[in-house]
């Protein structure tokens, strides 16, 4: 057996290059490897740097030197004149050379534990342990439209779960598997899917954060601690990453922000893959200088034919189709680095396509190129290697007819590791013109028309009276040319088959023939009328033809965001919620966001103020929803497990859900989004105000008290959903109270453990849980529960827990029985917040009476008026209303139960919930008694910014069709143009429950 | 307290403010009712009323008379608890069901309907889901001993579930065209040998009053189901749903085929659409003369049908009168159903289904109801919920 070890040293100019390859060599061995010198070509260096009449010595896969007049001895030399040689791109977002992923199907119980066998983390969906290089391996011509599209590197990983282990940098093209792979492990990978995992948990968006953070905590903890833990090849494996670039998959803009939070947590570096709307938050994510990598799948134009179909594609869709394209220039304008990736793209052309499009909208040349080649060869460390055509690096480049960054250019060959791969002839055979055809008898004329690659013939001849013709079939194999035809003018038609080389460009053709009776003869022919070769097409670009970002980029968004107003309100009836009651003729100041006065007397408008007369109108505090689940991004529940206090809905907040302008036009301007009903511990609140056009956080309220969902009843016990969801525990009321009482004695053992450590008293930190974290804090009463609750009895049996756990339950809400035992709710101190008249949707709310709020506030009980509902959330005015029917409360009672209550409830009311001077200006104007049902808001603000206006409502509806129009003839012309077209399909809203599983949210459910 | 049903008398109504439920108003009314029907509605103030004629004298001062909410397209008495199964009575097995008859599936005793009655909701079309053709309708009294005496209209019509998916739709309305030819041959054939139980339900949606009752919402199906009711002469097609009506104003005009509009309380259907459109719909079609009236299909339908008043006073809000919107659930709806010569309003002559409320029914804050009539019987005006509300106020004042 013979080893080779070869080392070569090259002067300055080389680096020490060892080649791993130990294997026996069958055959005599080859010589060593030859230089090549391309010659006279156009080298675009780097982004920035290109070089006319330029040649490239390559050695051994590597660029020795770059210049004019190369010479080397020994060298190959070829001639480059008129190419175009552009560094290979580099695709970092790939999964190249290794299997699908297997999906398997496990049935349809619930699987909550690991099925994998081994040391493995306890989740299928974290695996760092995953190694790209081990799996790595190119088969066939599987890489033949990545080369083609101009791409020579790729970093490629499993793309499955949401820790996805190592990714590793490989070389495209024909080379050796191990020269291939240029570095093992560059880096890893993060998202928020789970992938191919059937382990319930997690099934959220919520519920991939906490898993990942969790991980991340416990990865921490065993590099600190592995000494004293049994082994886990997972976190063995992943401590050897943590150094290592951080990409992360986004399937959305808003994801980025999310994971960002992770990585500030964690301090450390994100590098993102992203959706396609990111440019919908560009300066969001320029205030985090997010590196983006950017895909370049376009939405397709929609058919917009039909009207009546038409009319069913949002604005949202199309605002997305028209700015899709312009995202990379929208986000380098706002000062952002970005990458392309080709995820998503079926083929070469459609990367051309798109590519070409992105800087027709004003991306300029060398930053589309520097996307493709030098930024992302820095952000993975390998710019000292690839991503330039300098020396030293790797001679992976494609030779283009001209720059394609400026013009259609064609890709004519790759060359990978210094190994070339032809695609395209520079100057392809074109015979395309009128040929003079002399035969040994005859002369003919041959027109060729049709396209180069596809050329028709047809032969004329002309007598002195006459002109025949008739059809030649022409086959063209690169320089070799077979025509045939019958001849005509002849007395006997006969079979004529000639074939010829190509010369002079096509200009002459040479060969022999033979005719019907088997005679050889010699040919020639000579183009008569030459047709000029086409100059490529230039790429134009505009990047202002196009439609401005909306905040939010949908019906109703504003092209810039709203800002607080002072506002004097003159002569209102306002409904203080505070000792003065309903107040006639007052004016109420608003500056600064906060209200500045409520007065009796005549206020004069400070200068520069909106003065709106709201004599016979209505002026009250917001509405305050205590239960809600719009404006959530995929899941509102993680039921992967009974306990999932490490969850959060703050973490997944959506700011594009169309129903947050609709709860603006019921007058609602904060609300507690809640994790839903589906395990007993559920996630963490979001306290949102319902902000349009911002970002998730500038919806959280800040400083908010800390809140979480628990539950009781059917739903966690999963009563109603199905025969196969009997396995996870508990399934009765009475598994629910002992899932509690197992819940906070793990807490208080875990809050045990670290005041020990805080003290000095042990040495070594614990492990962080973040469930056991957040169970840690309700029972220090940091943190409060709204628990989903409908009969009496396990509304008893929370009350004892908490009670002999020494703390409190902040909030029952449904509480449908709560008047059973509101004398108890009472005396625990507990709120109320339940349906003003829901009932017979589930067997638990037989008893349940629209009564139940008036008996509960009748005890005692802070009592709320709640939705968990988008429509009815947008009229909780008209739910109050109902508690006058109903138990007979009054007026400014009953309004209480959707203003101060809440606010109260939910501690906010120092802030919120009642107009009085310093509370912030969240203010609602009616056109009528708020409570009665003819009442109607006129305007809404949160914190001074007025967010809604009827008076603005048609002006809105014609804007929106205006740029509903304007997008949809620009569609049509995209259709006409031959762009690919898809047919719209009208799709409801759908809306989260409390019982809504997964991440998909449902059209309608009956379940609360 | 268990929905008392007295036996018939002669029964006096005086001084109330009466809303016919035609669009006008009669303020210090006196209403007659003598067995199941009223005789007459007139100026209580100008007329002098005899003690010895009547069995029953209410004094209503200040309070108002409503005729029967009427809440047209629902499955109230066809199910109890939604999530449980063995409640659920209103979809069977089969795409084309018109054989399947709501009627003898209802439960007056239901306590939904129980509660749906005490908002002044009298009169329910009892109607079955699912498939093409979903089954027979009923038209039904929220007050009854069995589904027999509490019936008003047995089989009213049939509900045909129009195709929506674009992608199969052409397919699918062929199928119906194909069902439809099929039961007109059935229906004008002389033999009478019930020969099939599918074709003989639809037989009197052809030769008698059975309405045809076609579930749809958009442009496309509501173009097309004027198209199909003209190609089969239909004498009563109605369209179910209709959010989409507005648009297609005049050509559903003179069709003349009524709509029965979606749920006033629901979310626009589209993204881009006017927050309130859903509200502002009555008043959308109204202005175009074309007939509606107002249901509550959606979302937990039996138990929410109790609110119908309600939606129909949010529509005040937006563009209808307070009579206009009492309209849409009392007349117009038996209208459209083909009761009106009994019901929807309070006229001489009519059936005795009417209630008092202490002040504006459609204001949830005053649909207060003291009386409650139905055929002439007086009906208890409490419920279940109600007592459990007054067990629980007595055990708290004990204590």
């Amino acid at each position: 057996m013979k080893a080779r070890f070869i080392l070569f040293l090259f002067g300055a100019l080389f680096s020490l290059e060892l080649h791993a390859q130990f294997g026996p060599e069958n055959g005599v061995k080859a010589s060593e490897p030859k230089f090549v010198l391309l010659q006279h070509a156009t080298i675009m260096v780097k982004p920035g740097q290109t070089l006319a009449d330029c040649d490239l010595l390559l050695h051994e896969g590597k660029i020795v030197q770059v210049g004019k007049n190369l010479k080397q001895d020994g060298a190959v030399a070829l001639d480059y004149t008129g190419k175009v040689l552009v560094p290979s791109f580099i695709d970092l977002y790939s999964s190249i050379g290794l299997d699908p992923v297997a999906f398997k199907n496990n049935g349809w119980r619930p699987q909550l534990e690991s099925n994998k066998e081994g040391a493995y983390y306890w989740n299928e969906a974290v695996h760092p342990e995953l190694t790209a290089a081990s799996a790595f391996k190119l088969v066939d011509n599987s890489t033949d439209q990545l080369q083609q599209a101009g791409f020579g590197f790729a970093l490629t990983h499993h793309m499955d779960g949401v820790v996805r282990g190592s990714a590793a940098f490989v070389a495209l093209g024909q080379k050796e598997v191990h020269q291939q792979i240029i570095s093992a492990k560059a880096a890893q990978v993060f998202s928020f899917s789970k992938g191919a995992s059937n382990q319930t948990y997690p099934s959220s968006q919520m519920g991939s954060i906490a898993l990942l953070r969790q991980a991340l905590y416990d990865l921490d903890y065993y590099s600190k601690n592995k000494a004293n833990l049994s082994y886990s090849v997972s976190l063995s494996e992943w401590e050897e990453l943590s150094k290592l670039p951080t990409f992360f998959k986004t399937d959305d803009k808003w994801e980025i922000l999310r994971a960002q939070k992770i990585a500030k947590e964690f301090k450390t570096n994100f590098l993102f893959i992203g959706s396609g709307n990111e440019y919908a938050i560009a300066s969001d994510l320029k205030a985090q200088n997010a590196q983006l990598v950017l895909p370049l799948t376009f939405p397709e134009a929609f058919e917009v034919n039909d009207p009546y179909l038409a009319r069913e594609i949002p604005l949202s869709e199309l605002k997305h189709w028209e700015l899709a394209p312009s995202n990379a220039m929208l986000l380098k304008k706002a000062g952002l680095d970005i990458a392309f990736t080709t995820y998503g793209l079926k083929n070469a052309d459609q990367f051309w396509t798109a590519l070409r499009k992105t800087i027709a909208r004003g991306l300029s040349a060398s930053d589309a190129m520097a996307a493709l080649t030098t930024v992302p060869a820095s952000w993975i460390g390998l710019g000292a290697q690839v991503g330039t055509l300098e020396a030293g690096k790797h001679a992976s480049f494609s030779v283009f007819s001209a720059d394609p960054f400026a013009f259609e250019a064609q890709l004519l060959e790759t060359w990978n590791l210094g190994e070339a791969r032809y695609w395209k002839a520079q100057n392809p055979t074109n015979l395309i013109g009128t040929y003079s055809v002399k035969l040994p008898d005859t002369t003919y004329e041959l027109v060729v028309t049709g396209s180069p690659d596809k050329p028709q013939g047809k032969v004329v001849y002309k007598t002195t009276t006459d002109t025949l013709s008739t059809k030649a079939n022409i086959l063209l194999k690169q320089q070799d040319v077979a025509i045939q035809f019958i001849s005509i003018g002849t007395t006997n038609p006969q079979l004529i088959q000639l074939h010829a080389k190509v010369l002079k460009n096509g200009m002459v053709l040479e060969g022999e023939g033979t005719d019907a009776k088997g005679a050889w003869f010699q040919w020639s022919a000579i183009q008569q009328q030459t047709t000029p070769k086409p100059a490529p097409v230039t790429l134009k670009s505009d990047s202002t033809a196009y439609g401005q970002v909306w905040f939010p980029n949908m019906a109703f968004g504003t092209s810039a965001k709203a800002t607080a107003q002072t506002i004097l309100f003159k002569n209102a009836t306002v409904w203080t919620n505070e000792k003065e009651g309903i107040v006639k003729g007052a004016d109420v100041l608003v500056v600064n966001g906060k209200i500045k006065e409520v007065s009796r007397q005549n206020m004069n408008a400070p200068a520069g103020a909106r003065v709106i007369d709201a004599a016979g109108l209505h002026l009250t505090s917001g509405i305050i929803d205590e239960h809600s689940h719009l404006a959530i991004s995929r899941g509102v529940n993680e039921g992967g497990q009974a306990i999932t206090a490490e969850v959060s809905i703050a973490d997944v907040v959506n700011p594009d859900d169309i129903d947050i302008y609709r709860q603006l036009a019921g007058g609602v301007t904060a609300a507690q989004l809640l994790h839903g009903s589906a395990n007993p511990i559920g996630g963490q609140s979001a306290l949102i105000k319902f902000k349009w056009g911002v970002t998730p956080d500038e919806m959280l309220i800040d400083n908010a008290p800390k809140f979480i969902k628990c539950a009781l009843g059917e739903n966690v016990k999963q009563a109603n959903w199905g025969d196969f969801n009997t396995v996870r525990f508990p399934q009765t009321r009475m598994g629910v109270e002992q899932v509690f009482y197992d819940g906070f004695y793990r807490a208080k053992a875990y809050q045990k453990e670290w005041d020990a450590y805080k003290a000095g008293k042990t040495r070594v930190a614990p492990r962080v849980d973040l469930e056991l974290e957040v169970l840690a804090e309700i029972l220090r009463s940091e943190r409060f529960i709204t628990c989903h609750s409908y009969i009496q009895s396990e509304i008893n049996m929370l009350m004892h827990v908490a009670d002999s756990m020494g703390f409190r339950i902040n909030t029952f809400t449904h509480i449908l029985e709560g008047y059973k035992v509101a004398d108890k709710m009472n005396k625990h101190g507990v709120a109320g917040s339940t349906f003003s008249d829901w009932w017979a949707y589930k067997f638990e709310v037989n008893d349940a009476i629209p009564y139940n709020a008036a008996l509960m506030t009748e005890q005692g009980v802070v009592v709320c008026i709640n939705s968990d509902d988008a429509e009815m959330g947008r009229r909780l005015n008209q739910e109050a209303a109902k508690t006058v029917k109903y138990g007979g409360l009054s007026e400014e009672q009953a309004w209480k139960l959707v203003t101060l209550n809440p606010a109260k409830t939910l501690h906010l009311d120092a802030e919120m919930g009642s107009v009085k001077a310093g509370k912030a200006a969240d203010l609602v104007l009616w056109t009528a008694n708020p409570l009665s049902i003819e009442a109607r808001v006129s305007l809404t603000m949160i914190d001074g910014v007025v967010y809604y206006e009827e008076a603005l409502q048609a002006q809105k509806q014609q804007q929106i069709e205006q740029e509903r129009v304007r997008i949809l003839s620009l569609m049509l012309a995209a259709g006409e143009r031959g762009e690919a077209t898809k047919t719209p399909q009208k799709k409801a809203k759908k809306h989260y429950h409390c019982d809504t599983l997964g991440e998909e949210a449902t059209e309608s459910e009956n379940a609360h | 307290m268990w929905s008392a049903t007295l036996s018939a008398q002669r029964i006096l109504l005086l001084h109330g403010t009466a809303h016919i439920g035609n669009g006008n108003v009669l303020e210090s009314a006196a209403i007659g009712v003598v067995n199941d029907r009223i005789t007459f509605v007139k100026n209580s103030l100008t007329q002098s009323f005899s003690k010895q004629d009547w069995d029953t004298i209410i004094n209503c001062n200040g309070q108002h008379f409503y005729p029967s909410l009427v809440s047209a397209n629902n499955t109230l008495g066809l199910t109890e608890i939604d999530a449980v199964r063995a409640t659920r009575d209103f979809n069977d097995v089969g795409d084309w069901n018109p054989h399947v008859r709501a009627q003898v599936a209802y439960n007056v005793e239901s306590k939904v309907v129980e509660t749906t009655r005490t908002n002044g909701v009298l009169l329910v079309q009892a109607t079955p889901r699912g498939g093409w053709i979903s089954g027979s309708s009923a038209v039904m009294k929220l007050s009854g001993w069995n589904w027999e005496d509490a019936t008003v209209l047995a089989d009213d019509g049939i509900h045909l579930n129009w195709p929506y998916d674009p992608k199969n739709y052409a397919t699918q309305k062929r199928d119906i065209y194909s069902f439809f030819e099929l039961a007109k041959t059935y229906a004008t054939d002389r033999d009478d040998q019930i020969s099939d139980l599918r074709l003989e339900a639809m037989k009197a949606c052809f030769i008698a009053n059975k309405r045809v009752y076609i579930h749809a919402e958009s442009i496309q199906q509501i173009v097309d189901i004027i198209d199909f009711a003209a190609s089969f002469q239909l004498a009563f097609p109605v369209i179910v749903g209709g959010r989409d009506a507005h648009l297609v104003g005049a050509k559903l005009r003179d069709s003349k085929i009524p709509i029965m509009l979606s749920r006033v309380h629901s979310l626009p259907s589209r993204e881009d659409d006017l927050t309130f459109l859903p509200y502002q719909m009555p008043s959308l079609l109204k202005a175009q003369g074309i007939p509606f009236c107002i249901q509550n299909d959606g979302d937990m339908q039996p138990m929410n049908t109790r609110n119908l008043p309600f939606q129909a006073g949010t529509t005040i809000a937006y563009g209808l009168t307070a009579e206009e919107a009492l309209k849409s659930v009392s007349l117009s709806v038996c209208q459209i159903m083909g009761i009106d010569k009994d019901y929807g309003t309070l006229e001489a002559g009519k059936k005795a289904t009417f209630f008092v409320s202490k002040g504006p029914a459609l204001d949830m804050r005053t649909n207060q109801l003291t009386t409650i009539l139905v055929d002439g019987k007086l009906v208890s005006t409490t419920n279940f919920q109600e007592q459990l509300y007054l067990k629980y106020r007595q055990k708290y004042k004990a204590e």
